[in-house]
């Protein structure tokens, strides 16, 4: 097995202490950065589909996607200012009125996977606020929208209807429990997904456009 | 007609209840006992007896515990004792006084005196960690885990002694959310290692001390840890939800275990909310799962509503379909 080969292996079985050594390793050999990352994030990408066909479960992805940043911290400083290997920023947050972080975390982690660059806005984000981002953060490419209860859908509405009132090209993402596809198109998201794995699909779908 | 314990286990036994269960109308909850656990008020913020802050803002159904680097309890799993101390169960007897006085005052041929536990094992872990933490450290710690289930199980051992001895109850009614709406947080595999043991023996422990019932809520997916929970000894899963499949679940382990719920909170108990809306869920959960081992329930966790009306609403409606189907 190549050394590349054992990367995506242990990202996948998520040996968050063996990967920045076999990752060093690639390196040593010759592998490119680039090459090295994009391996892991398609080890990453396996790890999704997994997920959303409950073939794994939380933990195995959580234990993933650390090593998967154990590695990329290896790979960092040898890819500053690389923005080739970035598929733009995301701006990230659950809704006004609403303190669910679990599975918007699950999501950002998978997306940011998928190879965005994240910035995390929290819970209870009022809709201006993802606005804000937008304006403050460079080479932004999707804004994801997180919302679990019945109650905060509403603000799940008017956080899509503000950004895409500031921006609208903007790429926009909802989930959580209540949302459904159906909703998803009400509220005029450009994407919807049910899970962590299918919402860094659907990102990448979007962003790559 | 059937008291409402006496229908209950009519319901549970597949056997001839004369009308639904409504909701928890056979649990009469000890709320009052001073071993309770402490809650914060809407819009305050408490640090309980384990040093688990939670706040309950303004404005939401529930209060959360609070997870940043200042509020976390266990900052190292490997080194949990430093951090986790039991808080004490030997209150004096004046102190069960209003629980004694509850507890008496319930015709134990209607319902069942039933005590509350919450948060359960898994809920407790997190909240000690964070929910991310906990879930890593399955894999990356798993003895230090064990460890720290083991003391945690210790505790509700006591809890269970103390209840037994001042209310001698007949059910207990324990809350532990094991999974999101689509599927269990940790494998049926993780979960069996982990917690399957722990329950059985707190669960064992109630049985064995005269606890006729045993309660279990988590108002999610946990259809692939039915054959855990009835290893553990849950005699019925409060709070299940349209996610599993509960007509394959009854047929397949209704002898074994009762489902309590079908009428997902979230569809039925919100601001807008209408009694039509509520008859239509209520109506499609007595037509799917039967009159046994189901009982058509809201499926959140206690009896009560967050807006208004619902909780009462959903037991009229089940009045009604008791006269269409029985």
């Amino acid at each position: 097995m190549s050394k590349i080969e054992e990367v995506k292996a242990k990202v996948e079985a998520g040996k968050s202490k063996l990967v920045p050594g076999l990752v060093q390793e690639a390196l040593d050999e010759g592998s490119a950065p680039g090459e090295i990352l994009q391996a892991m994030v398609d080890s990453m990408g396996v790890v999704g589909e997994k997920f959303s066909s409950g073939e794994i479960f939380v933990p195995e992805m959580l234990i993933a996607a650390k090593a998967m940043s154990k590695g990329v911290e290896v790979l960092k400083p040898l890819m500053a200012g690389d923005g080739s290997a970035s598929l733009g920023t995301c701006i990230i947050g659950t809704v006004a009125g609403d303190l669910h972080d679990i599975g918007k975390n699950l999501v950002s982690m998978m997306i940011e996977s998928a190879g965005f660059d994240m910035v995390d806005l929290g819970v209870d984000v009022p809709a201006d606020t993802f606005v804000q981002a937008v304006k403050d953060n460079k080479n932004v490419k999707l804004v994801a929208c997180s919302g679990l209860l019945t109650t905060t859908m509403p603000a799940l509405k008017e956080a899509v209807a503000t950004v895409k009132a500031a921006y609208p090209d903007m790429k926009v993402i909802v989930g959580g429990a209540p949302v459904t596809p159906e909703y998803a198109a009400e509220v005029g998201a450009d994407g919807y997904a049910p899970d962590a794995g299918s919402a860094a699909v659907k990102a990448k779908e979007l962003a790559t456009a | 007609m059937l008291t409402k314990r006496q229908n209950l286990m009519e319901v549970m036994k597949g056997g001839n209840p004369d009308r639904f269960v409504k909701q928890y109308e056979a649990f009469a909850l000890m709320m009052k006992t001073p071993i309770s656990r402490l809650k914060p008020p809407v819009g305050g913020t408490i640090v309980n007896e384990w040093g688990v802050t939670l706040s309950w803002p303004e404005g939401q159904l529930g209060s959360f515990p609070v997870h940043d680097e200042e509020h976390i309890v266990i900052k190292d799993i490997t080194k949990w004792r430093d951090y986790v101390k039991a808080p004490k169960l030997d209150y004096p007897d004046e102190a069960w006084a209003t629980a004694i006085a509850d507890a008496n005052a319930v015709d134990r041929n209607d319902k069942y005196v039933t005590v509350f536990v919450a948060p359960g094992l898994f809920e407790h872990v997190h909240y000690l960690m964070s929910m991310e933490e906990a879930l890593m450290a399955y894999y990356e710690e798993p003895e230090a885990m064990h460890e720290l289930i083991d003391y945690l199980v210790d505790f509700e051992l006591r809890l269970a002694e103390e209840f037994v001895k001042h209310l001698h109850p007949d059910a207990v009614f324990h809350h532990d959310d094991w999974g999101s709406q689509i599927n269990s947080f940790v494998s049926p595999a993780m979960f069996k290692e982990f917690f399957e043991p722990a329950y059985k023996k707190i669960y064992g422990y109630y049985k064995e001390n005269g606890v006729e019932l045993i309660v279990h809520h988590s108002d999610s997916y946990a259809a692939n840890l039915v054959p855990s929970m009835i290893e553990m000894g849950i005699d019925i899963w409060q709070g299940v939800m349209n996610t599993n499949n509960i007509p394959e679940l009854i047929k397949q382990y209704g002898d074994k275990i009762t489902f309590m719920g079908g009428i997902h909170s979230g569809l039925v108990d919100f601001p807008t909310w209408t009694p039509e809306i509520v008859a239509e869920y209520v109506e499609k959960t007595c037509q799917e799962n039967g009159k046994l081992y189901f009982i058509p329930s809201q499926t959140s966790g206690l009896p009560i509503d967050s807006f208004p009306g619902v909780y009462e609403t959903i037991n009229k409606e089940i009045d009604k379909m008791s006269k269409k189907m029985f």
